[in-house]
């Protein structure tokens, strides 16, 4: 099954993922695809002018452009997920993920799809991370 | 192009006795068609989608739970990423963020293969007004 993760850029997550035997759907694929199809050859070297138009999708024009630039590319994964797992409040610093609005979004456009989501925090200490690890396999395992 | 190209981004566990040269050794003694570049973190390999997915699993397999992985959009060197010509870094805060994690990663999976549990963690809660007031007056 197609499971998207947020931040759709985690290693952590698309390895879980992955390994407990499911396609993880990242902004990595995404951005693939753009830059072997389509010329990227001007700043911000990610997006398109194109994207920023279809990002009205999902967020209206008042919406800053760097949040609809994101949802251009995370909103069609998100329609194509069957199951998506969210870790909140990730720290502040995370590179291109770095937009709470963009975050909060994200989270409801998972709730208004009504597909299974999991929401846990990124584990601080072992015990969080056997919990974390553990609380994955149980929900991706669910979802066969 | 895009279903055949695959670069992927691996990644070592801080806490392994692993080291990007061993990792890439054991790529090279692999002996498949990829592009590999070691880097600080763990090693970048490109291909086709196959041969990358046969030698991350390999990895998984032989190097137990201490190498994690992930797919990257750029391919190997690419002049707008790569550091060698003043490329952006965008994302390696997070990578740098998440690859402190990874130790509790490790653990959970190696809990996993072990056949343990796991106990439920309860969520902090907001400091609620009586007790504040109960720690005021204490301190007082």
């Amino acid at each position: 099954m197609k499971v998207f993760i947020d931040p759709p850029n985690s290693l952590i997550l698309f390895d879980l993922v992955e390994r407990f035997g499911h396609e993880p759907l990242s902004t990595m694929a995404a951005l693939q695809e753009r830059i072997d199809n389509i010329e990227v050859d001007m700043p911000p070297m990610n997006v398109t002018l194109d994207d920023v138009v279809k990002g009205l999708k999902y967020a209206g024009i008042e919406v800053p452009s760097g949040v609809r630039g994101r949802l251009a590319v995370w909103g069609p994964l998100i329609e194509e997920a069957d199951a998506a797992i969210i870790v909140d409040d990730p720290p502040f610093s995370f590179g291109c993920v770095g937009c709470e609005r963009s975050e909060l979004m994200v989270k409801y456009l998972v709730k208004r799809r009504n597909i299974p989501a999991l929401r846990l925090p990124y584990p601080g200490n072992e015990e969080e991370g056997k919990a974390f690890v553990g609380k994955i396999k149980e929900f991706l395992e669910g979802l066969q | 192009m895009s279903e055949e190209r695959e670069t992927r981004l691996l990644m070592i566990s801080p806490s392994s006795r692993l080291t990007p040269e061993m990792l890439a050794r054991t790529i090279h003694s692999m002996g498949e068609d990829v592009a590999l570049k070691e880097t600080c973190y763990g090693c970048l390999i490109e291909g086709r989608r196959e041969v990358v997915r046969r030698i991350t699993d390999n990895l998984r397999e032989t190097q137990g739970n201490s190498v994690f992985s992930k797919r990257r959009a750029y391919r190997l060197g690419d002049p707008v990423r790569c550091r060698a010509q003043h490329g952006t870094r965008p994302g390696f805060s997070q990578l740098e963020d998440e690859w402190q994690a990874l130790p509790y990663i490790e653990a959970g999976l190696d809990a996993i293969d072990n056949g343990e549990g796991y106990k439920e963690i309860p969520v902090k809660q907001r400091l609620p007004v009586d007790k504040l007031i109960e720690i005021c007056e204490v301190k007082r």
